[in-house]
């Protein structure tokens, strides 16, 4: 038997080796890549300065064309990530603060996301390979998670990492190291969709908006640094179910500025909550007149 | 509670060193900690089904005892037929009743008459043709006469619920388990050693191999129609390395755990996808269950004893049975019956037998022919196997309709946002092991294990897929 506890303690401690090893392997490929999403692209970068920032969900990365900006002058990145929550959101701009961007406008789309507080599991995972490095990561996922949770994603090497095996995982690490160029970041950030959707419809009729901390953090940022900050809704498709859904975010937060009927007809959509690249540009031109000429 | 579970990780420990430390003053203390400790990790599933694993235990454990009392034939054959109705009536009850009342509904509908059968909707028990075929093999050898009935009911029990194969087998006999569990196990380091490494070639094999083959599988065969050729010959070979990699893996966990008690269970798999004909395959897959078919179904049958029609009469009942035990669903059987169809021209021609020796690639044309026979049983295999893994018929027919129509080779991007191509690499790998080590129960053991067990745990580490976790396939059976 001392044998057998002899063996199996050489296992165990085999097994927290390799785990360390892969941990430190892993960590050191993701603090090295940049052009794989577009939060390794903010914690691996230099400061940056920018006239427009965008902040949001799909609805924010596959709308706003950063390029419009561009082109009137305005140095502006689509930070909008497919699937994220205000929680992430929020999150991406104390990084981006941290790393001393400076920014005078942030647009962040704010609509179907304060429906529910909550988070998106696919775009937590890109921030966990900085867990251990970064200290606004570690710090806000403290208030935010279990002290069990924090605790085996801080203290278990590799745990992070098997958590996230999807997003995370060998494979995207591959493609890190041969620094395989990623669609999410080209464009500035944003990401146009092509096709024109057929049956759209969405049904709110479920929804009511609720006071979000993280947009309040988010408002908390940008007036502390003296950021412009612009909440607005985006567009949506005609045949949307409890249309009063947007009427009711205008009122639990009356600086939100209504979008969602600026495009309406469906061959400006790929699907009911997205618009294609050609509404993208009627809306985004919509917005810079708005916002941006106005204000000259 | 499942193998690769973190509850089976304090599980194990901790019923490991009650054992060694705590209850191994002799083997009753022994047996009955592992009763405890099996009851408890079934009771993880279901508690309610409790009830079925304790009945059928002791509906075995009477019945075998009132059999090697009876005074007539007439007397034992009453108490066999008995338990068998009993046993395969649950069985029939939870698993087929369904199925039977549905397929009904249909037949009586082609004749254009309305039917609304009552369905039962059960909730399946887990393991429940396992042990249900455990006791079964227990009361025809008693009813044989080729046992004596276990009188301790203790160790009786602990054969039927013995928890590393309670829920997908082995399907252990009792000429070969319970002589182990009647005496007291000494701790012997070598055979633990050796459980682990089975372990960990487990995990390796269910976590790394079969939960990877699975995520791409799935893709494929969940949008088969949208799907070329060369994805859907990808998703029969990623199903075939899926279900072997999670079956097999099972078993190598569930023999290794026995191991560290220091009992021995049967040998469930032996590279059955480096089988030179069907025969073959079929006497390394699932050895359990074929063994038990053909010792409990296909001799009783008459064997092939009677001639050649006897012979494809019993090979054909053996095959659908074996079928429909996997389940209740006519994909099922018709994977049984196009097995039995791979088998005859080797039966007709009596040369089912030919392939019982080590598999051995020499260069020149004799190894030539064994790799060509080798890809071909896999082919015909994962041919079957489509049958298996598709919901309906109809979905099998248009799967292979569509690989051998579309003719279209380019890679595909899947609705697992992956290239159809990228697991072959792994698969490859897994592959080039197997065919090395494949005259040992595991490739962990042996020269440079330190090493190699490193290799597994980094594999299981960086390669394993844990955050879309699936089930393993047989529990459902």
């Amino acid at each position: 038997m001392k044998h057998f506890l002899q063996f199996i303690s050489k296992i165990i401690l085999l097994l927290l080796l390799v785990a360390i090893v892969l941990d430190y392997g892993y960590s050191y490929i993701y603090s090295k890549s940049t052009g794989r999403n577009k939060i390794e692209n903010v914690v691996n970068s230099k400061p940056k300065k920018y006239d427009v920032v965008i902040l949001g969900s799909s609805r924010a990365n596959n709308h706003f064309v950063t390029q419009l900006f561009i082109d009137e002058g305005l140095k502006a990145y689509n930070y909008g990530m497919s699937g994220s929550r205000l929680q992430e959101s929020a999150l991406l701009l104390e990084l981006l603060l941290e790393r001393n961007y400076k920014i005078k406008n942030i647009i962040v789309e704010i609509d179907l996301n304060i429906n529910t507080e909550g988070f998106s599991d696919g775009t937590r995972a890109r921030f966990m390979p900085y867990f251990k490095s970064s200290e606004i990561i570690a710090s806000y996922y403290k208030q935010i998670l279990t002290p069990s949770e924090y605790n085996s994603f801080y203290y278990l090497p590799f745990y992070r990492y098997i958590n996230y095996d999807t997003q995370i995982g060998f494979r995207e690490l591959f493609f890190s190291a041969i620094k395989k160029p990623s669609a999410n970041i080209q464009n500035n950030g944003f990401y146009p969709l092509h096709k024109i959707g057929k049956n759209m419809q969405y049904d709110l009729s479920d929804y009511s908006p609720k006071k979000n901390k993280d947009y309040e953090l988010i408002k908390k940022l940008c007036n502390q640094n003296h950021i412009n900050l612009i909440a607005l809704t985006t567009p949506i498709c005609e045949n949307v179910k409890n249309r009063a859904y947007f009427a009711a975010v205008k009122n639990l937060y009356p600086e939100i500025h209504n979008y969602e009927n600026v495009v309406t007809a469906n061959n400006y959509f790929a699907s009911c909550g997205h618009m294609n690249e050609t509404g993208a540009k009627i809306f985004t031109q919509k917005i810079i007149e708005d916002f941006f000429k106005k204000q000259h | 509670m499942f193998f690769n579970s973190f509850s089976f990780a304090l599980f194990l420990p901790i019923v490991f060193i009650l054992y060694w430390f705590v209850f191994n003053k002799n083997k009753t203390t022994q047996n009955s900690l592992l009763i405890i400790a099996s009851y408890y990790f079934y009771s993880c599933w279901d508690w309610r089904f409790l009830f079925l694993l304790v009945f059928s235990t002791l509906l075995d454990y009477f019945s075998a005892l009132q059999m090697e009392n009876s005074k007539t034939t007439k007397q034992r054959k009453f108490w066999l037929w008995l338990t068998i109705g009993i046993n395969l009536g649950f069985l029939g009850v939870f698993k087929y009743y369904d199925f039977f009342a549905q397929s009904f509904t249909e037949l009586v509908k082609g004749f254009g008459f309305q039917a609304h059968p009552y369905l039962l909707k059960l909730v399946l028990p887990v393991g429940i043709s396992f042990y249900t075929f455990h006791g079964l093999s227990y009361v025809i050898d008693i009813y044989y006469k080729r046992i004596k009935a276990e009188r301790n009911f203790i160790d009786y029990s602990l054969f039927v619920s013995y928890f590393p194969l309670l829920v997908a087998g082995p399907i252990e006999r009792a000429t070969h388990l319970l002589p182990q569990v009647k005496v007291k196990r000494d701790f012997n380091f070598e055979k633990a050693k050796e459980g682990v490494y089975q372990i960990i070639w487990g995990l390796v094999k269910k976590v790394v191999i079969a939960d990877s083959c699975a995520t791409y599988a799935n893709a494929i065969f969940d949008n088969y129609e949208a799907m070329n050729s060369l994805s859907l010959v990808l998703g029969a070979i990623y199903f075939a390395f899926q279900i072997y990699g999670d079956f097999s893996g099972y078993s190598d966990i569930a023999l290794g755990t026995s191991k560290l008690f220091g009992i021995d269970l049967l040998k469930n798999f032996n590279y059955p996808y480096f089988s030179r004909d069907i025969a073959e395959f079929w006497r390394r897959w699932h050895i359990s269950l074929s063994s038990w078919f053909k010792d409990y179904l296909y001799i009783p049958l008459g064997g092939s004893k009677g001639g050649m029609w006897m012979k494809v009469r019993n090979t054909f009942i053996i095959f659908l049975v074996s079928g429909f035990w996997h389940g209740a669903n006519w994909t099922f059987i018709i994977w049984g019956l196009l097995n039995a169809i791979y088998f005859l021209p080797l039966l007709l021609r009596s040369k089912n037998r030919n392939n019982m020796g080590e598999i051995e690639v020499n260069l020149n044309i004799s190894g030539l022919k064994t790799i060509f026979n080798i890809i071909l049983t896999f082919s015909i295999t994962c041919l079957a196997w489509i049958f298996f893994r598709a919901k309906s018929i109809t979905e099998a027919f248009g799967y292979i309709q569509k690989m051998v129509s579309d003719l279209s080779f380019k890679s595909q991007y899947l609705n697992n946002e992956r290239y159809n191509f990228e697991l072959l690499l792994l698969v490859a790998v897994f592959v080039f092991v197997e065919w090395f080590t494949k005259h040992k129960e595991e490739p962990l053991s042996g020269k440079a294990s330190w090493v190699k067990v490193g290799l597994a745990i980094l594999a299981l580490l960086a390669l394993g897929v844990y955050s879309d976790y699936k089930e393993f396939i047989y529990f459902q059976f």
